[in-house]
This record gives structure tokens, sequence and C-alpha cells, in this order.
């Protein structure tokens, strides 16, 4: 009796598709329209995730708790001995001051990341997780030479052996000899990024020697870094305590924000979609008017044509979403969601480029169709009702 | 209030649905108004007719809620990361209390229409449409019902306030903290897992002695078993199922367990353990309907399925459950 | 005459009831039809012939009266039921035939059973069966608007017959029929009587109720039946 059952549902999807088909230029353009928002609003949940997890990605490299110094309210360099006052306080491990700059370069008009790289090297605590393509890594009491990021490469043209000049502080030329590649998990990091030793970066940018640009606390009981940052703060209050759980809150909130405040504004056109779908679901053409009264003359039921309806709607519903959905992954994945960036900006400059993991997040999937296919399903039940209970004497008095 | 692609998308259905059971409802009171299966009028023909409409209605109203179920579960985990101290859904929760009314309302919602749904193609398939009065009067009630989950979904989002420092899974479903949560993880192990297991065993072997005997009693107990299965399954999960699948023996929380570090097992877990309960319940339920000489004949029919349903995603719910404590190294022996 | 299949008693319709624009199609008729038997009914166009071919095919209720289907009053039947005794019961041939156009002739013949718990190769064996007995196997692939007016008559047929109804309902249809095609098709009904299906015919065309075919005329006239013989 089962597989009877399924016949039944199967048969009348058949002729779902096969009618259709037959009116394939009639429903063309609503399935055009309806790909087409679904391709916006995809885009925009699409982007704001792919750029969610860049941002989340990052944050993993960075340390527990960061310290910087605010003057006047602006970022400034802070004198090494706050980080042995710091390095003093219970429950704290190591405190390793960090070096590094931001680097306008007027001849590429690019802004760069240049990070100092101590005696240490890469493996101290809360070191960024870059990973070594080519070369070698800075030995300690090597000087005029560097790191760089692949994105940086691929700006600059240059390989391994190559040169990397920069203007300092003192308005001079300095040569850098190339002598490693890195990349990393995202490539927020590495795109803008330059790695040059400590003593050069300091030389570079002329840093007071008691200055860093800012520290890097180890915690060892993670709950406990928000006391600490408070007994930071009691001792040094010009010190600025970020802790890793409040920038992954910010970047959070700020991306659930903008896409949602994006999709809300999409939503209009989502309503004037609907009445479009109520439009033409209620305005059945005479020979689709004439059809569902023959099928209801030779014996199909009420409930057979809404499950024609029915099929009809998820049919042309699953091909917008599909296409609209392709559409959008590919308008983020390979194009950079170009179309969007206008409307995004502020993001197009801190975020050069996307590259995002080519993954499926069936959530995703599951907040765009609840977005649009089921306001779209939802519009059609009743017209589609009013259809299916012509008279099935109809075709007979018409006559 | 947090604009959260999934927060829109779960208000719109919410809103959508309470639509479609409104509808429904309105047109189930005219039906229950003017219905007359004895006049042969144009009028009772296309009250009939409206049946149909709100039969696709409530359909769509049922398949919307369960959509909306899943991505609630999900938009829970998904946004606990805005929260200060929230760890996952049981945070986002606690960040506005009114999340769990949500919960429950929901879960309630969900078993109201499946409810309905069935009465509902029961009551189709007997030419008197004899329970037409009933499935209109529990409309009736389902539509306030819905209503207040809407009102409830609303105020929750709504008062989600991302500065909020919340308490966690750690704290609420503690071996020793204080509360109800608490309690239940505190729970000692081992007999709650002879109540469990012991439990699924009488379960089964009261679903196969009513597939053996056809007795009304019988069958009211097999519902009550359903229920009463629900709740040691629930509080099995809090006190020692979660832990196994977590390979921890502090962590309690029936939420994590939906997060991909676990495979998402939750979901699989949590569907065939409501729908094995469904099932239970529907052959209790439809019981005193079997006096209705039109439609006696359906049911007799239906329950032993429902029983064998039942059984079967029951038996389902224990094998994902107990899976890790079976096939896993890790055991609780020692900590209790 | 062979025992009843379908009977009549005080059937009335009347459609927009106490309204000025009130009309009675069918009033008061009671007509007994027997199995294996042709009957037409014949009379003037509006004088109920369609109204009573649609309540006697289960196609709409009565406003009073009682009609019995094999033994079972079907008059107070809900729809959803309703059609399940029309599905099982009758097939019918309509005026205009009513063809699906844009599909070809055997999903055409195949569609009343689409709704129907038959699997699908089920279905098409027993299309290919009836397209052959019509002698429309070499067209079953064609679109029917590529079909002659005769080969569409008995696509028309075949859909009719798809269900294994006990009787044949049409309506006029020889009404785009020349008279060669006409005695074609009494061949047809005639081909059916003989297996057992009763035939009702509506027609209002001599070449129907004058042919020596039929076993009985049944005359009407504003919605009743004149003759005693109804």
């Amino acid at each position: 009796m089962g597989s009877y059952h399924l016949g039944r549902h199967l048969k009348i999807l058949e002729f779902a598709l096969s009618s259709m088909l037959r009116r394939r230029t009639k429903n063309l353009g609503l399935v055009l329209v309806f790909a087409a928002l679904v391709f916006l609003l995809s885009s925009i949940v699409f982007l704001t995730g792919a750029l969610r997890t860049e941002a989340l990605a990052t944050l993993e490299a960075s340390p527990q708790l960061l310290v910087q110094r605010a003057m006047a309210g602006r970022h400034a360099l802070i004198p090494l001995g706050y980080g042995e006052l710091i390095a003093r306080l219970p429950g704290v491990g190591s405190v390793t001051p960090r070096y590094w700059g931001y680097y306008y370069d007027i001849y590429t008009g690019a802004n760069y990341t240049l990070l100092g790289i101590g005696d240490q090297g890469l493996e101290s605590p809360g070191s960024t997780p870059l990973r070594l393509v080519e070369g070698s890594f800075i030995m300690p009491g090597q000087r005029r030479v560097c790191l760089i990021g692949e994105g940086v490469a691929e700006v600059r043209g240059t390989r391994i052996g190559g040169m990397v000049s920069l203007r300092d502080a003192r308005g001079w030329m300095q040569e850098y000899e190339v002598i490693g590649l890195f990349a990393s998990p995202s490539r927020l990091l590495t795109n803008d990024l330059i790695l040059l030793p400590e003593a050069d970066l300091k030389a570079h940018f002329g840093m007071p020697d008691d200055r860093a640009t800012d520290l890097m606390v180890e915690v060892y009981n993670p709950h406990e870094v928000d006391n600490i940052s408070r007994k930071i703060l009691e001792r040094l209050p010009d010190a600025r305590p970020i802790s890793h759980a409040e920038i992954q809150r910010t970047y959070e909130t700020l991306f659930n924000w903008r896409g949602g405040l994006l999709l809300a504004m999409f939503l209009g056109a989502m309503a004037a979609f609907m009445i479009l779908a109520w439009d033409k679901a209620t305005g059945l053409s005479a020979d689709e008017r004439r059809e569902i009264g023959i099928l209801k003359a030779i014996g199909w039921e009420t409930s057979d044509i809404l499950e024609l309806k029915l099929w009809e709607g998820a049919a042309l519903a699953l091909v917008a979403f599909l296409a609209g959905v392709t559409a959008g992954y590919a308008h983020v994945q390979r194009f950079g969601a170009e179309l969007l960036m206008p409307v995004l900006e502020g993001w197009s400059t801190l975020f050069p480029a996307i590259d995002l993991a080519p993954r499926i997040d069936p959530y995703a999937l599951g907040v765009l169709f609840s977005l649009t296919v089921v306001p779209y399903i939802v519009a059609t039940v009743v017209p589609s009702w009013k259809a299916a209970i012509t008279d099935p004497d109809r075709v007979m008095r018409a006559s | 209030m947090i604009l959260h692609p999934g927060i829109l998308g779960l208000l719109i259905t919410a809103v959508l649905v309470l639509g479609l059971v409104l509808y429904g409802a309105y047109l189930g009171a005219i039906v229950l108004v003017r219905w007359d299966l004895d006049s042969s009028s144009e009028e009772q023909l296309a009250l009939e007719r409206k049946t149909y409409l709100l039969s696709t209605l409530m359909g769509h109203a049922m398949a919307l809620e369960i959509l909306s179920a899943l991505i609630f579960l999900y938009t829970l985990e998904d946004i606990h990361a805005i929260f200060v101290g929230a760890m996952c859904a049981t945070g986002t929760l606690n960040a506005n209390p009114v999340g769990w009314w949500v919960l429950g309302a929901k879960i309630l919602g969900l078993l109201f229409c499946a409810v309905w749904i069935v009465l509902n193609r029961i009551d189709q398939r007997a030419e008197d449409y004899p329970l037409t009065r009933l499935k209109y009067g529990l409309l009736l009630l389902l539509a306030p019902l819905l209503a207040l989950e809407t009102w409830l979904l609303f105020r929750f989002f709504l008062g989600l306030d991302p500065s909020v420092i919340t308490s966690c899974c750690g704290t609420l479903f503690s071996g020793s903290g204080a509360g109800v949560g608490a309690e239940i993880a505190g729970l000692p192990a081992f007999p709650l897992m002879i109540a469990f297991f012991g439990g699924t065993a009488v379960y089964l072997a009261a679903g196969t002695l009513n597939l053996r005997q056809a007795r009304p009693r019988l069958r009211y107990l097999l519902a009550g078993l359903s229920l009463w299965m629900l709740g040691i399954s629930l509080a099995s999960i809090i006190a020692f199922i979660s832990s196994y699948h977590y390979e921890l023996p502090t962590h309690h929380c029936p939420f994590c367990i939906l997060q991909a570090d676990y495979h998402y097992i939750g979901y699989p877990m949590y569907l065939t353990l409501f729908a094995a309960t469904f099932y239970g319940l529907m052959v209790g339920i439809a019981e005193p309907l079997r006096r209705v000489a039109s439609v006696e004949g359906v049911i007799a029919a239906a329950q032993p399925r429902w029983t064998r349903l039942s059984m079967l995603l029951f038996g389902l719910f224990v094998v994902i459950a107990a899976w890790p404590m079976v096939f896993s190294d890790f055991t609780l022996e020692g900590y209790y | 005459m062979s025992r009843k299949m379908i009977s009549l008693e005080n059937v009335t319709r009347v459609y927009n009831q106490g309204r000025p624009n009130e009309v009675r199609p069918v009033n008061e008729v009671s007509l007994d039809i027997g199995h294996g038997e042709i009957l037409v009914l014949k009379g003037p166009s509006g004088s109920g012939k369609t109204s009573l071919l649609a309540l006697v095919g289960c196609m709409i209720r009565p406003t009073s009266g009682r009609i019995l289907v094999a033994e079972r009053d079907v008059a107070k039947l809900p729809e959803r039921f309703l059609t399940g005794v029309r599905r099982d019961t009758f097939g019918f041939v309509f005026q205009q035939l009513h063809l699906i156009p844009g599909i070809s002739v055997l999903e055409n013949v195949m569609l009343p059973l689409y709704p129907l718990e038959i699997g699908f190769t089920a279905a098409k064996r027993r299309a290919l069966e009836l397209t052959e007995q019509l002698g429309l196997t070499h067209r079953k692939g064609f679109k029917v608007e590529a079909l002659s007016g005769g080969e569409r008559q008995r696509v028309a047929i075949a859909r009719a017959l798809i269900n294994a109804p006990q009787a044949i309902l049409a309506d006029e249809p020889t009404a785009h029929l020349d008279a060669g095609l006409s005695g074609e098709l009494m061949q047809i009904f005639e081909t059916l009587r003989g297996q057992g299906k009763t035939v009702v015919i509506a027609t209002h065309d001599p070449l129907v109720h004058d042919s020596p075919l039929i076993d009985r005329v049944a005359t009407m006239r504003d919605g009743r039946i004149l003759d005693g013989d109804g």
C-alpha cells in the first residue's frame, strides 16, 4: 500500500513538472525575478558569514589579553616598564612586547602592516599562526632582511631573493632582502603583512628604545582575564586592556548587525515579490483554468489539484532557489562580492580579497530558505486552493 | 535587539505561521457554526471546500513549525558568542530567560499541530466527518497557543541585549549547583541509567504486547509510558548521556550536543525522541475516538502502525544516545 | 431489463436557491438505469440533459432526492467521497472532448489514473491496451492537436475507459462528427455494451436517438422526463 501511495504522488509530480515545462515562457519571468532576489539575499548572508569566519580566524591568533596605552583617546606607544609591572600580577604568565605599525606605500597605494620579529622568532606565545611556504625565517641577529605574505608578493611582484624598499621615518629609502614567503589560514592576516627583524622595525619607525606598540599578556586561567584587566586598569589608568572575548563579541555584533540591516532592506523587495507571486497564482490564464476544469471532470479531486499546485510552486521555488544560491555563492566566492562592495564601504578597504572557504553551510541555507521559499509558498496557498475548488462539471456547463 | 539573518528568518516564519493558523481558526469557526452535513445547500458545499483550504493551511503551518524549531535551536547556538559568559545555547537562553518559555511553547505547539493533523487525516477518511466539531474546537485552542508562542519569540529576540552577562551550561547544569537543571545533572548516574535502560525495555515490551493483544488499557499504558520515557530520557541526557558524548564527566549540557563539535548528534537524537513520544501518545489520544463508529476501523488500523513507529523511533533514539557508552573508551565509572 | 445500476428518486437540482435568478435544470426526476443498456437522454438544448448527466455521474450533488449507485445512496456524500464513487464507476466523454493539448495521446489517456494509487508502469500498460483496442497505437506518441477529429474522439473514449468504469456517460458526443464518424462511434458504444457496460448518451442528434442500436430513449423538457418509460 505504501508504494502505491508513493506512485500517486510521483505521478502528480510528473504531471506538475510536465505542465510547467509546457508553460515555460510564462514561468521563466517569475523564476528569474525570484532567483535574482535569492541571489541578493544569499550574497549578503554568504558575504557576512565569510567575513565573520575570516575575522574570527584572525582572532584565533591574537593573545588572551592585549594591553595598549591610550593617550588623548588615541593609541600610543606603551612603556616597557608597564610590562614589568603587569608581569608581577598574580595569575599572569609572561608579558611579551609587540612591535608593529602601519606603512603607507605611495607607489602601490597600499597599506602594509609591518611586524617586528624578536629573537624568540615566531614561536613566542600568541604569535600569529604563520606557515612558511618558501625560504627561511629570520635568524637571531640577522638584519636587513624581510619575510612577506603571499598577497604582498603578488602586489609587489617580488619573490625570494628580491628586494623590498620602504621609506623610513627619516625619509630615507631602506632595502630589505626577501628571504621567505609565508601563508596563514586566513588571507586577512597575510595580505598586507611584512615581517622585519625587531631592531630594523624600531629603526624604521624611529621608536624609542623603551617603548613597544603593545603588550601581549599570557593569563593562566582564561576565566581570570576580566579580573586581571581590572587590576591592570587600577594600577595603570592609561592602559587599555583588550580581551580576546571582547574583540570576538564586537566582531560578532558588527557582522550580525551589518548583515541583518542589509537583509532587512531587501525584505521590502521580498514583500513586493510575494505580491507578484500572489498575483501570478491568482491570475490563472484561461487555458490553465480550462485544464484544471478538465482534470476535475475526469476524476481528479480537490486535494489532487492542491497537490499538483503545491508541486508546481515547490518546483518553481526550488529551481529559483538553487539558481539564486549558486549565483550568490559564485558572486561572493569568485567575484569578491563586487556588487555588494559599494554598500559595504569601509569594509572593502579593510578586507582586500576574500577567500571564502568553499563549504556549504546548512544553517545559512535554512535561513535563506525561510526568508525566500517559505514566504513564496505561503503566498500561493489561497490562490492554489481557489483554483482547486473549480466545479467538476464546469467543463460540461461551458459547452 | 540583535539583527541576525537567522533571527529575521525566525520572526518572519513565526508571523507567517501565526497568520496561517489564525486564518485557519477563523475558517474553522465559520465551519463550526454553520456545518450541516445533512444539508445539500450550496453553502454546505462551500464549507466542505473550505476544509481543504484549512487542511492545507495547517499542513503548511506544521511544516514551518518543524523548520523553524530546527532554525531556532541552531540560531541559539550561533549567536551565543555575542553574550559574555555564553558558550552554547544555554547561555543565549539565559541571556533573556523568556527563551526557556519560547522553547516550551515551541515543543507544545509542535505536538499540538501534529496531533491536529493526525486527527484531521482520520476525520477525512470517514464519510460523515465525525470529528469536525472536535477538530475545529481544538483549532480555536491552538490559535491562542501559537499567538503566545509568537509573542514570546518576539519578546525573546527583541529583549536580547549583548551587554548582558549570562551564565551558561557550566553553572546551570553543573552537578553541584542549585536549581532544577543542576539537580537533574547531579542525579546519581547509575540508578538513572537503570531507569533509562530498564524503562526502554519496559517500553518496547509494552509496545510488543500492544501488537499482540488488542486491549484499550494497554494502549493507554503505552501512551502514559511514552510521556514517562520522555521525562526519563531528557533527565538522562542531562545527567549522563551528554557526558558520554562530550567524554567529560562534568559536562552535562543538553544543548552542546547540537554543536558541530559533536557532529550535530543532538538533532537526530531529539528528533527521534520527540517523534517516538508523539506516536506513542497518539495511540492513547485516539483510543477514546474509537467509540465513533465511522472512524473505528481507521483508528484500529492506525494504532499498530503508530505503535511500531514509536518503538522503532525510540529504539533509534536509544542507539544514538547510547552509542558512545558502548563504543568509546570513556567511562563515567569512578566519578559517581 | 437487467438489474438496476443507477437509480434516481425525485431528484431536483436548484441553482441560486431563494434568489431571483433561481433555476431548476433538473426537477423531480425519477429514472432507473440498468446494467448493460444504452440509454439516450434526448431533448432540446437547455432542457436539463447535461445537468442530469452530471447528477447521474456523481459530478454534482442533488439539492433534494436520492441517487442510488449500486444500491448506495450517494446524494449526501461529501465531495471527497463522491469523487471516489465517480472514479470507480463512471467514464465521461464530453461534447468538446476536452483533451489536454501539448501532451501525448498516451498521457491524455492515462490522466484519470494519476491521482489513483496505481503504479506508473501499470497505468501505462492499461493505456497501451486501450489505445490498441481503439486503433490508436500508431498515434500514441503524437500530441493530441495533431490528430484528426475521429481520432480525437477515440482518445476521449479511451480516456473514459481507463479506470474500467461500469458506465460511460457521453454528452453530445456526435456534435462535431460527420455522419460516417457518428456511425463509427455508435459501433464503439455497442461494443462496450457487449462488454457489459452501461452507456448513457445525452443528445439531440437524430442520428443517435433514432439509431437501432439504442435500447431506450428518455425525452427531457424543462428539467423533467416526459415519457412514461423513465
